[in-house]
């Protein structure tokens, strides 16, 4: 069953890499690099979750990974790849670190600290002359050879991320994390050391942040402190709360409908706020499982209607 | 010695905003137990709309008193209505749920912000000055607007713990903060005390947003920073405790007006977060939360 998921997914990846290979640059293919990243940071947020934590401290660790790799390339001039990976380390070795000291606490507070740590690195951004100040830093190309790839290789990269955190989804280490959600005095009582598993629950979502920030990076070309405010965990949110949380697919549905929902409502001229600020409400009011806890829903009812 | 009693009075200042603004989200989340973003939309709103209405009221040839008098007690009206809406059409379904009411409520707060740019403009505004005249304390130069501001704010405080600790209405709210369970099972009715305090605290948050507008400037996201900064106030003082929002409050105001001096504003902010780490490390549930 497991092998099986992981098998079709992998199929998925690939024939949307196919397909984003088939497409000319413009517009579209710059729509499908968001939407991948879109993906793969509502897709972060959800893996800490997992603990029954609210991670609002993703749009950090995103804005991490991308500074690390616009570090890499535009002062270091490190290789492409490299560049990426040390974008994603950046984002872990800070979470390591905010995750020892602010894991102890849970709920409201785990949350309202993640909120303030996201202002606070934003405000170092804009302090460090060397990161660009306030303006941000301009010129993170990819590679020549890539030019032309470089939506297919998000796609790709997303798409492998996906899959591995859904296979530690369901490894014994994911299943340590739900169990900690679900009440973790019975993990602790039986010798399993919960400060350091939910750190490290920590540690992969930063790590899949940080790459979606170099990704975003490599894709704008340019970062601002300002594209890495508390708003971006907010939004985050509103793909994963209006996918539905409860399924791995929930960030992929909602990331893709929101983003594709918002580019035309904005071409009709409203606000981006106003747009995802209706979506969150309506979804949270409406359908509290969002769409794939619709799907679900419709489905078993339907099986139930067939068996009767 | 002139600088640092000018320093004390200006934490004092600031400090008498964030602890109305705070007050109002540790109320909302001892009762509820909920984290409400929107409470900075609230503040918005009544800022806004002294900010917008004073100069309006003042063109249709009312005295300035009474033009700030009317505009203080429509945005305050106007942000209660908007909370009990809000309450009886989203809230009301979400109390105890932590996830659930916090994701609708930064839903809310994108949905407000993005009306009020639209209907407010982003233009910054300010008020005129109400009350002219400084006075001297110990030597050091007040403006009286300030002054009276500040003292209004220490007296909704004082107010709001003669009502938690006096009256009917605070007993029943600080029995169901601390186990709303055994609270009805004494016959207290539980909904109508969450209302209560959901009103009360937005009535709050809107008093917070009346008394920043004359002496700072106005703009539709102003909310957002006072947001940030009453939720760290109450992290430090711990959630649902109202000396600790108090206690928060001055804290952060002082690190702000002294850091803000010597070093820079952006520094102390950063100031300010370290010491929230740090404090938390030691303190998880904060100062004098317990639970």
């Amino acid at each position: 069953m497991d092998k099986r998921v992981l098998y079709s997914g992998a199929g998925a990846v690939a024939l949307l890499c196919v397909a984003t290979a088939a497409m000319t640059a413009g517009y579209g293919t710059n729509l499908v690099c968001w939407i991948a990243i879109a993906v793969l940071t509502a897709a972060s947020l959800r893996f800490v979750m997992l603990i029954g934590e609210l991670n609002f401290a993703t749009a950090a660790f995103v804005g991490l990974g991308a500074y690390g790799a616009g570090v890499a390339t535009t002062v270091m001039d490190w290789p492409f790849l490299l560049c990426l990976l040390f974008g994603g380390m950046v984002a872990v070795v800070v979470g390591l670190v905010f995750g020892y000291v602010t894991l102890r606490t849970k709920g409201p507070y785990f949350l309202l600290i993640g909120f303030a740590f996201t202002e606070v690195v934003r405000l170092i951004y804009t302090k460090v002359h060397w990161l660009g100040g306030n303006s941000g830093m301009v010129g993170i190309f990819p590679p020549r050879y890539l030019d032309a790839w470089l939506p297919t290789f998000v796609v790709a990269v997303v798409g492998v991320l996906l899959l591995a955190l859904y296979a530690i989804e369901k490894s014994h280490f994911g299943k340590t994390c739900i169990a900690i959600r679900d009440n973790d005095a019975v993990v602790q009582s039986v010798g399993i050391n919960v400060h350091m598993t939910k750190v490290a629950c920590l540690c992969v979502a930063a790590f899949a942040a940080g790459i979606a920030g170099g990704l975003s990076a490599y894709v704008n070309n340019v970062i601002s402190p300002g594209d890495f405010g508390f708003l971006l965990s907010t939004f985050a949110l509103a793909y994963l709360k209006v996918g539905g949380e409860d399924n791995p697919l929930g960030p992929v549905a909602g990331a893709v409908l929101l983003v594709l929902l918002a580019s035309v409502a904005m071409g009709m001229g409203a606000g981006e706020h106003v747009f995802y600020g209706m979506a969150i409400v309506l979804s949270v009011l409406l359908m509290p499982k969002g769409i794939t806890g619709l799907i679900q829903r419709g489905w078993e009812m339907r099986r139930k209607r067939s068996a009767a | 010695m002139q600088t640092l009693l000018q320093l004390i009075l200006t934490g004092l200042q600031i400090g008498s905003v964030y602890m109305l603004f705070s007050l109002g989200l540790t109320l909302i989340f001892g009762v509820m137990k909920i984290v409400n973003f929107a409470h900075g939309q609230f503040f918005t709103l009544s800022a806004m709309l002294v900010a917008v209405l004073v100069p309006w009221l003042l063109m249709q040839g009312l005295p300035l008193s009474a033009a700030f008098g009317l505009a203080v007690l429509g945005g305050i009206a106007a942000s209660v209505v908007l909370g009990m809406l809000l309450y009886q059409f989203a809230f009301r379904f979400f109390q105890r749920d932590l996830a659930g009411s916090f994701i609708l409520s930064v839903g809310l707060v994108l949905l407000f912000e993005g009306a009020f740019l639209h209907y407010f403009g982003g233009a910054v505004r300010s008020v005129p000055p109400i009350i002219d005249g400084t006075v001297s304390i110990f030597g050091t130069a007040v403006t009286l607007q300030r002054l009276i501001l500040c003292l209004v704010a220490f007296g909704f405080t004082f107010a709001l713990y003669w009502v938690l600790t006096r009256t009917r209405l605070g007993k029943a709210m600080r029995a169901v903060a601390i186990d709303h369970e055994a609270a009805m099972l004494q016959g207290i009715p539980y909904k109508r005390i969450a209302f209560h305090a959901f009103a009360m605290a937005t009535f709050l948050g809107a008093v917070a947003g009346a008394i920043m507008a004359p002496i700072s400037t106005v703009t539709p996201t102003v909310g957002a920073d006072y947001l940030v900064k009453g939720f760290i106030a109450v992290i430090i003082g711990g959630l649902g405790s109202v000396p600790g929002a108090i206690v928060g409050s001055l804290f952060i105001a002082f690190i702000e007006s002294f850091g803000g001096y010597y070093v820079d504003p952006s520094s102390a902010n950063m100031a300010i977060f370290v010491l929230v780490m740090l404090i938390l490390l030691l303190r998880p549930k904060g100062l004098m939360g317990n639970g």
